[in-house]
């Protein structure tokens, strides 16, 4: 293991197993991720992209296999709050305010009042929410909502962000905004993300590497680095090599199903 | 008008939610303006009730309770031993409820349905209590709750009428003044609802929530006291309500099997017993206990929008 590496996935596999049938939704999982990469998992539905997250995360065990977070065991990173995690809901609590729901990790890390109020500021002008601290989740629209919940998955500084198809529910618009808007955070912050997409043209705008997962059974088919020079804006999106990106990950996403039916 | 409303209207959705200005809870005035038209519908309702009962007797009275042209009878009769006039029954509340006695009636009414609000009062509390504790402890508890819940539910369908004077008997033997075996028959009424709501609300944060709780490291207590409760208020509030009217219920009837002289309950058993010499007297009880019943009810309701004032109204 390198002396980089902050996430080692070794060997995991993952079973399901319900009344009498058996899913195995990963399959011989190998993955290093090192310090400061922003990594994305791309592949088709239910080829175990969440699941995967989910164990890094330890709120799934694997059934075999072992995790390495930050140098411990997930649990023990968890418990430590070495990673902040943004779902595909932003699941904030509905009564508390914007700037209480950011605060929550804190609070639950038994963080005083005056630095839990503090660090919530700070994190809510990094999602540039300011002027909506008092406001309650329901009087804001999805992607506010999503900011806000970046802001609460950062605010006890994590060195690790998980996000689980986070800009999923957000329309093309929003979503290409709250792009930009990522990579400008994860600047600031130096934080390692790991973000599950389906969507090929969002892990080639965001990613430093893309790690493209085949379904049935879940496994990793190719490991893709981007190498895109950042900060990368709006024009990006339009460049020779953005799409010449875009087509190298399209054939690796549909090259592998077929390679594996003929072996 | 119609002109600056468009423009405000453009305005505020160009600079969609994003103005914190144009971002607020529902207009304050509309909500008291909500509040008067309810107060005008109750009373409304009030007042064709006692219409309908009127328009009643006096139909009663023209055909001598007999439907005209055939031998079918009025299913009540409508002298004034069997209905009395809605102004008679208003009237006996400022009349002297004796004749040994200045006291009027309405004032007594309010003496005895006090005592009978206190007895379902702390019914509730210690209900309510018994019921929020039973729900937790059935949350972190599964085959516990498995194995109770059966039994919670047959509890209450037996016959109140069965229960109350067992309690009564017990709390008598126990050497407890009778109020306390009202208000644990009033207690026994209020815990169900609220073991029932209270678990559904304690179980009701979906997943993402719970697994945020997990992922932010959060201890079972923490769980509980700062996602599972704030999520179960409201469903806790439905269950208050069940139980505030079941309280008042249990009170009253409890009053029936229990020796007390004092209670709405008793009241009203005296006045029937002695219908004849004033039948106003009896309705004037039940008007006045159920009066009291709804004032508890609402009292309770008033507490809920307090407790609930920055929830999205849904
Ligand atoms: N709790 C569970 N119980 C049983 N099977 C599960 C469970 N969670 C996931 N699976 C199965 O594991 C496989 C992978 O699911 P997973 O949610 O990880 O896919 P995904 O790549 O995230 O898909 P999507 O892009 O649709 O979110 C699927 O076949 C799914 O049915
Ligand atoms: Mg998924």
């Amino acid at each position: 293991m390198s002396e980089a590496a902050i996430i080692a996935v070794r060997g995991v596999n993952k079973e399901f197993t319900g009344g009498n049938r058996s899913v195995t939704a990963l399959r011989d999982i190998d993955l290093t991720i090192d310090r400061g990469e922003f990594v994305s998992l791309l592949g088709p539905s239910g080829c175990g992209k969440s699941t995967l997250l989910r164990i890094l995360a330890d709120l799934t065990e694997p059934t075999s296999g072992t995790v390495s977070l930050n140098g411990k065991t997930p649990r023990a990173a968890r418990t430590d709050r070495d990673y902040g995690m943004v779902f595909q809901q932003a699941g904030l609590f509905e009564w508390r305010t914007v700037q209480r729901n950011v605060e929550l990790p804190l609070q639950v890390a038994g963080v005083d009042k005056q630095t839990r109020r503090a660090k919530a500021q700070e994190m809510l002008e990094l999602v540039r929410l300011t002027d909506f601290s008092r406001h309650l989740p329901w009087q804001l629209s999805g992607g506010m909502q999503q900011r806000v919940a970046i802001a609460r998955a950062l605010s006890a500084d994590p060195e690790i962000l998980f996000m689980d198809e986070p800009l999923g529910a957000l329309d093309e618009m929003n979503r290409e905004r709250l792009q930009g808007e990522l990579l400008r955070i994860w600047s600031d912050t130096r934080t390692t993300v790991v973000f599950v997409t389906h969507s090929i043209s969002e892990a080639v705008f965001l990613s430093s590497r893309i790690v493209v997962m085949s379904a049935r059974p879940g496994r990793i088919a190719a490991s893709i680095d981007v190498d895109l020079p950042y900060p990368r804006t709006a024009a990006t999106r339009t460049t020779e090599a953005f799409f010449a990106k875009v087509t190298e990950v399209r054939t690796a996403l549909h090259g592998v199903p077929a390679e594996q039916e003929v072996r | 008008m119609t002109v600056t409303n468009t423009a405000a209207t453009a305005v505020a959705s160009e600079a969609g939610p994003a103005d914190p200005a144009t971002v607020r809870r529902p207009r304050r005035g509309s909500a008291i303006g909500k509040r008067v038209w309810n107060a005008a519908g109750a009373g409304l309702v009030v007042a064709a009730l006692a219409g309908i009962w009127e328009g009643y007797k006096a139909l009663g009275r023209a055909f001598d309770d007999v439907l005209p042209g055939t031998r079918i009878g009025f299913p009540v009769a409508t002298d004034d031993m069997s209905m009395p006039h809605v102004w008679s029954i208003l009237g006996a509340l400022v009349e002297p409820a004796r004749r040994s006695d200045p006291t009027t009636l309405g004032s007594y009414l309010l003496g005895e349905t006090g005592v009978t609000l206190r007895e379902a009062f702390y019914g509730l509390l210690a209900g309510s209590s018994l019921g929020l504790l039973l729900a937790v402890l059935f949350l972190h508890l599964v085959p516990l709750s498995k194995g109770l819940m059966p039994w919670l539910v047959a509890s209450q369908t037996v016959p109140l009428v069965a229960i109350a004077p067992m309690i009564v008997i017990w709390g008598g033997q126990a050497g407890a003044p009778p109020w306390v075996a009202v208000t644990g028959i009033a207690a026994y009424l209020a815990f169900f609802p609220v073991t029932i709501n209270a678990l559904r609300g304690l179980q009701s944060p979906p997943k993402v929530q719970l697994d945020f709780m997990r992922s932010v490291g959060a201890n079972r207590r923490q769980v509980l006291g700062w996602l599972r409760v704030p999520a179960a208020l409201p469903f806790v509030f439905a269950g208050l309500r069940l139980a505030a009217t079941a309280s008042v219920v249990g009170a009253i009837v409890g009053e029936l099997s229990a020796g007390t002289g004092r209670g709405i309950g008793r009241a009203i058993l005296t006045f029937a017993y002695y219908y004849s010499n004033g039948p106003e007297k009896l309705y004037a009880a039940v008007l006045v206990a159920a009066a009291a019943g709804i004032v508890f009810v609402q009292a309770l309701a008033l507490v809920e929008r307090l407790a609930l004032r920055h929830r999205q109204t849904r």
